[in-house]
């Protein structure tokens, strides 16, 4: 059971990344992104690109990955999201946009990289044996970067000119006009800020399992459900949200088939439409 | 050539009605489904696996475009009275749940070994070419679909769901039960991707959980969008358009310095950047009404 939920904890960990950005950019533009979770997976390989294709060390492959995956957005930004702004798109069009985004890139992959299963160059390590349970190196190192994320995020949104602007944003698109915000850059620092996470999501993923083609799509229902469940729009909720959602993910695999999993997020976010459709923390 | 040419059509054929239904909910009332093939699929499996049991064709499609309305209406149920993403949201959800259903239910659906066996609409009299007779069988579903949708969006039903896709603060402010009209709507929409789902099992003589995946569901959305979001016609047209794309494709394929699977995602990147095109600078695609179709806030 403690096994169980050690790698709840881990998965969590990484739903919860991918889910901040997707909350903070539903929160501020007002729309879901549905290409979130094959950016997710466009982190991942390029990550892989630079370091088992360019044969880069790994974390310097990583970091360049990050930012190369934040600038796309912010080239996304310009060539779709702020136009669509200027021509005043309601959601739903913003929305089915994002699906023509997610194919897109996830396709693109598959063009560029082919459909099989990739692994990073990195050494296998052994697991640390605490009594019965199993922690693999791996697990911890997923676990760190996740949690020091986090707290950059709210150093970020807490102590910055740019964060505090993001929440002001986030709370009355309006209001925060009206003081004198520049709506438009805050927005590409959302975006490079939510992305970049997605893309560290991403690539602990690939970590912690594999990397292919349709991870991003597989993230997608976790990941919505665990910003549900936090409250649209608020990041803590979806670190919040996204432990929980893990959590009950890989609980469930000790009284439910492992192909269910997706199906316990699934239900976890039907509840919470049906009892508390502005989530634990509440969102906007 | 015109056995080729005939399957290509059945198949635009059921797409377009499968399209229909997406239609009716997107086009017409303005509801986000991205999940719609999951009624395909429910439409399909329940025709067969009821008819493999002995239940006769027709009351097993019955059954099957029944299910599929409800299962709509399910899903309406916790979402319509909320903004309009967490439609969206839980469709793709329920349709990745109904797949993995397909896939490890074994001793329901023989997971990913698919189902085949099962009878086709009077196969035993059609002594000429099957696809012939499945032809004018399709065909007549495809205008019976057409013209009781045509009638619906002209009776004072179709002008409330279209008021609620303008605005539905108008409509409630009209006395108009929104949430409601919005289930209706879900629910012919399902229960008619039901139909083409026991359409396509005829057709293809041999369905598995390959046939159900997501991507059915944007083949859709693509169709809709480009024939004109809210035209019956224009959903005929952008399911015909869609399937000579595909045929064209497959014919210059061979002389492409590419793999097969690069070709198909290749194939599904053009549908992503027309979708994102027509979405940013033609929403009313071919024959919709730009006065008609306001996606402004």
């Amino acid at each position: 059971m403690m096994q169980v939920i050690i790698n709840g904890i881990v998965l969590g960990s990484v739903i919860a990344l991918a889910a901040i950005g997707l909350s903070m950019i539903y929160g501020i533009l007002n729309f879901a992104n549905f290409a979130h979770g094959d950016l997710m997976a466009l982190g991942a390989y390029l990550a892989f690109v630079f370091n088992v294709i360019f044969e880069m060390n790994f974390l310097v492959a990583c970091t360049l990955s990050i930012i190369l995956t934040s600038l796309i957005c912010v080239l996304f930004e310009h060539l779709i999201w702020k136009p669509m702004r200027r021509k005043s798109a309601g959601r739903v069009s913003l929305i089915i946009i994002s699906i023509g985004l997610a194919l897109f890139i996830r396709n693109l992959i598959i063009f560029l990289w082919g459909p099989d299963i990739k692994r990073y160059a990195l050494p296998v390590r052994r697991g640390i044996d605490i009594g019965s349970l199993v922690i693999t190196q791996n697990q911890i190192a997923v676990i760190i970067v996740a949690v020091a994320s986090m707290f950059f995020l709210h150093f970020v949104l807490k102590r910055t000119t740019i964060g505090t602007a993001m929440r002001a944003l986030s709370d009355n698109i309006d209001l925060a006009k009206a003081s004198g915000i520049d709506v438009d850059s805050v927005i590409r620092y959302t975006w490079a800020i939510g992305i970049a996470l997605a893309a560290i999501g991403g690539i602990l993923y690939g970590v912690l399992t594999n990397i292919n083609p349709n991870m991003g799509w597989f993230m997608v229902l976790p990941i919505f459900a665990a910003a549900i469940l936090g409250g649209i729009g608020n990041p803590y909720g979806a670190m919040i949200g996204g432990l929980v959602i893990g959590l009950a993910q890989e609980i469930s695999t000790a009284v439910l088939p492992t192909e269910y999993k997706l199906a316990v997020g699934f239900i976890i976010m039907i509840a919470v439409l049906l009892v508390r459709p502005q989530g634990i923390l509440g969102g906007v | 050539m015109i056995e080729y040419i005939v399957s290509v059509l059945l198949i635009a054929i059921i797409y377009a009605i499968f399209s229909l239904g997406l239609n009716l909910e997107w086009g017409l009332t303005g509801l986000i489904n991205f999940g719609h093939v999951a009624f395909l699929a429910i439409g399909a499996y329940t025709t067969v696996i009821l008819n493999l049991r002995g239940v006769p064709l027709i009351p097993s499609m019955l059954v099957a475009v029944a299910l599929a309305g409800l299962c709509g209406a399910l899903l309406g149920l916790p979402t319509l009275k909320l903004r309009e993403d967490y439609l969206a949201i839980v469709t793709i959800g329920f349709s990745e749940i109904v797949r993995l259903i397909l896939l490890n239910e074994e001793w329901l659906t023989r997971g990913p070994l698919g189902m085949h066996g099962y009878s086709r609409p009077l196969a035993d009299f059609v002594s000429v070419d099957y696809n012939y007779f499945l032809l004018i069988v399709v065909l007549t579903c495809l205008i019976v679909c057409y013209f009781m949708l045509e009638r619906l969006v002209k009776s004072p039903w179709g002008r409330v769901i279209k008021s609620i896709r303008e605005d539905e603060d108008v409509a409630s402010s009209l006395g108009k039960n929104v949430f409601s009209y919005k289930i209706q709507s879900l629910v012919l929409g399902s229960a008619i991707a039901g139909l083409s789902g026991s359409l396509l099992a005829f057709y293809m003589r041999y369905i598995n959980p390959m046939n159900f995946v997501p991507i059915e569901t944007f083949y859709a959305w693509i169709i809709v969008v480009l024939g004109g979001s809210g035209n019956n016609r224009g959903t005929i047209l952008g399911a015909i358009i869609l399937w000579i794309f595909f045929s064209g494709t497959r014919f210059i394929q061979g002389d492409l310095p590419i793999t097969p699977s690069q070709a198909g995602a290749l194939r599904i990147m053009f549908i992503g950047l027309a979708l994102i095109i027509l979405m940013m600078f033609k929403p009313e695609g071919i024959l919709g009404r730009k006065e008609e179709l306001l996606l402004e806030q």
